[in-house]
């Protein structure tokens, strides 16, 4: 491989990270602040494109303007899940971690199903977008548009994300919950509404993420099984619960990714990114900044 | 009355832990609930602070109805509760567990206005301020605990044993502070083993044997009951 050819995977391939991490910060938040994995994380990606896809259809107005619009239905979406479904699977008597997974699960597959039945399981893109197919040559170097911005979202979104945690009473309230959620009553704090913010926020993030994905890539309702499972394998990587191991993990994962692709033919791409994930299940089941 | 507590039962999986308990507190006093291990004594203050549901009796808190209301809204109205394992935020810093203690005075311009006070009665905690809450030993853990519980602003506090599992130097420490904390206008109910010691420190006392309140009376009287005396104090 020519030094070149190294540059455009290593640039590809960190740009595409970028968006997995994005893809995955919100799963790894909400396991870690109540130990709940979402499993309708991938359909909260794909409900995220088809708002995309739905308002640049209707409007006409730019994806790159539609991305807050996106992450604040998905707040919406998320803060709903909890409010509606997860709230109450956690009130389980028995089997609390196996109802929570049907919970999330049969989420899931309403949200699929109901994708197919009113949008169709048609493929849909968005074409004619400012950035849509449009690339910059870096000293022979290709990057396209919609990665690059999708790179700049996902790093303006953990530094936001970072400013939050850090700096405010909500950030601190989160990682209280995150801490000791049968304490923070002791404090005046509504645990039920940190989760419900909680779940708002890292829908929100995916939010994000989808309304990227959706500039560039096909939108049909199972388009959140392949995202989503590479969530999966990040937050295995970067640990559950660590919101920046997840930037770490979502990096590794994008570089696996984009050399398994240069290095095998095209139809085993795949191969490194669970090759990895295997490993990390034998050699460090608690992820590179786990807590588990 | 401050608080008062009417004929509160409490049951763990259908085990009765406090059975017909009626307690009050009155406005600037300090109360001990006092008894053995398993009396029933941690149990009534989880119920009054809303960590456990009561089965049947009430919870008044200046006049209103507190108890089936959510701990949060408990904490809110300005019972402050330090549980006996203390409940801290063990992974976050001293500064940040008394940063969330006024978590509901977040709007106010003189939010950190207690700290002040939180400081003269633990000077340790000043020393401490960056460390995790997981660092320090078990006397400074209780001493942040109350801490935190006074940045909430609370008419009343409810101390759980403050003195267990802290070195005897530190257990004279927080038994001052009971004192300070009432002198500044804040009413205590105390929870402990330590029967003699909580005696010297408070007006009013219970004591409660297997769920049961079983005698109740002045520091005083309770002091000079000759069953106590033999049974709590070893005189």
């Amino acid at each position: 491989m020519t030094t070149q050819a190294l540059l455009q995977v290593l640039a590809s391939g960190l740009l595409m990270g970028l968006i997995y991490a994005l893809i995955a910060v919100g799963l790894s938040l909400i396991f870690g602040l109540m130990d709940v994995v979402n499993f309708a994380h991938g359909e909260f990606l794909m409900t995220a494109m088809y708002v995309v896809f739905g308002m640049f259809l209707f409007t006409a107005i730019d994806p790159v303007l539609l991305v807050p619009v996106a992450a604040a239905a998905l707040f919406v979406v998320g803060a709903a899940a909890y409010l509606g479904v997860v709230r109450f699977a956690m009130r389980a008597k028995a089997n609390q971690g196996m109802v929570q997974i049907f919970a999330t699960f049969g989420l899931a597959t309403l949200m699929q199903g109901a994708a197919q039945y009113f949008l169709t399981p048609d493929y849909r893109s968005i074409g004619n977008s400012w950035l849509g197919g449009k690339t910059l040559n870096l000293a022979g170097v290709f990057l396209p548009w919609p990665q690059i911005f999708g790179g700049l979202v996902s790093i303006a979104a953990f530094g936001g994300l970072y400013l939050l945690m850090s700096r405010t009473d909500f950030g601190k309230a989160l990682e209280a919950t995150r801490e000791d959620q049968g304490a923070v009553a002791l404090v005046g704090i509504d645990r039920n509404r940190v989760f419900a913010l909680g779940w708002g926020l890292g829908a929100a993030l995916v939010g994000l993420a989808g309304a990227v994905l959706a500039i560039f890539y096909y939108i049909h309702p199972q388009v959140g099984a392949t995202f989503g499972l590479i969530a999966y394998v990040t937050v295995a990587l970067g640990g559950f619960g660590s919101v920046f191991g997840a930037l770490a993990a979502g990096v590794i994962v994008g570089l696996v990714e984009a050399l398994t692709a240069a290095l095998l033919p095209p139809a085993m791409k795949s191969i490194g990114i669970y090759t990895l994930y295997l490993g990390i299940v034998f050699i460090r089941p608690s992820g590179l900044f786990g807590k588990l | 009355m401050l608080l008062e507590v009417a004929s509160l039962t409490t049951a763990y999986d259908g085990l009765i832990a406090i059975s017909d308990i009626s307690v009050s507190v009155a406005e600037g006093e300090i109360v001990v609930v006092a008894g053995a291990n398993g009396a029933g004594k941690s149990t009534l203050l989880k119920t009054i602070s809303g960590m456990e549901r009561a089965r049947s009796g009430e919870v008044r808190f200046d006049g209103e109805r507190i108890s089936g209301l959510p701990g949060h809204e408990i904490t809110r109205r300005g019972v402050a509760y330090v549980p006996e394992n203390r409940r801290l935020f063990p992974r976050l810093s001293v500064a940040d567990n008394l940063k969330l203690g006024s978590y509901l005075h977040r709007a106010k311009a003189d939010r950190e206005q207690p700290l002040e006070q939180v400081f003269t009665l633990f000077p340790r905690l000043k020393e401490r301020l960056p460390q995790r809450a997981a660092t320090l030993s078990g006397g400074e853990q209780q001493m942040l605990a109350i801490g935190r519980a006074l940045m909430t602003r609370p008419r009343i506090l409810m101390l759980d044993e403050p003195s267990q599992g802290i070195m005897p130097k530190l257990v004279d420490e927080i038994f001052e502070a009971v004192l300070t904390i009432r002198k500044v206008g804040v009413t205590v109910l105390l929870v402990e083993q330590r029967l003699a010691e909580s005696l010297e420190i408070a007006d009013r006392a219970y004591v409660l044997q297997t769920g049961r309140v079983i005698l109740s009376g002045t520091a005083a009287e309770v002091r000079d009951n000759p069953d106590i005396r033999q049974a709590y104090l070893g005189i």
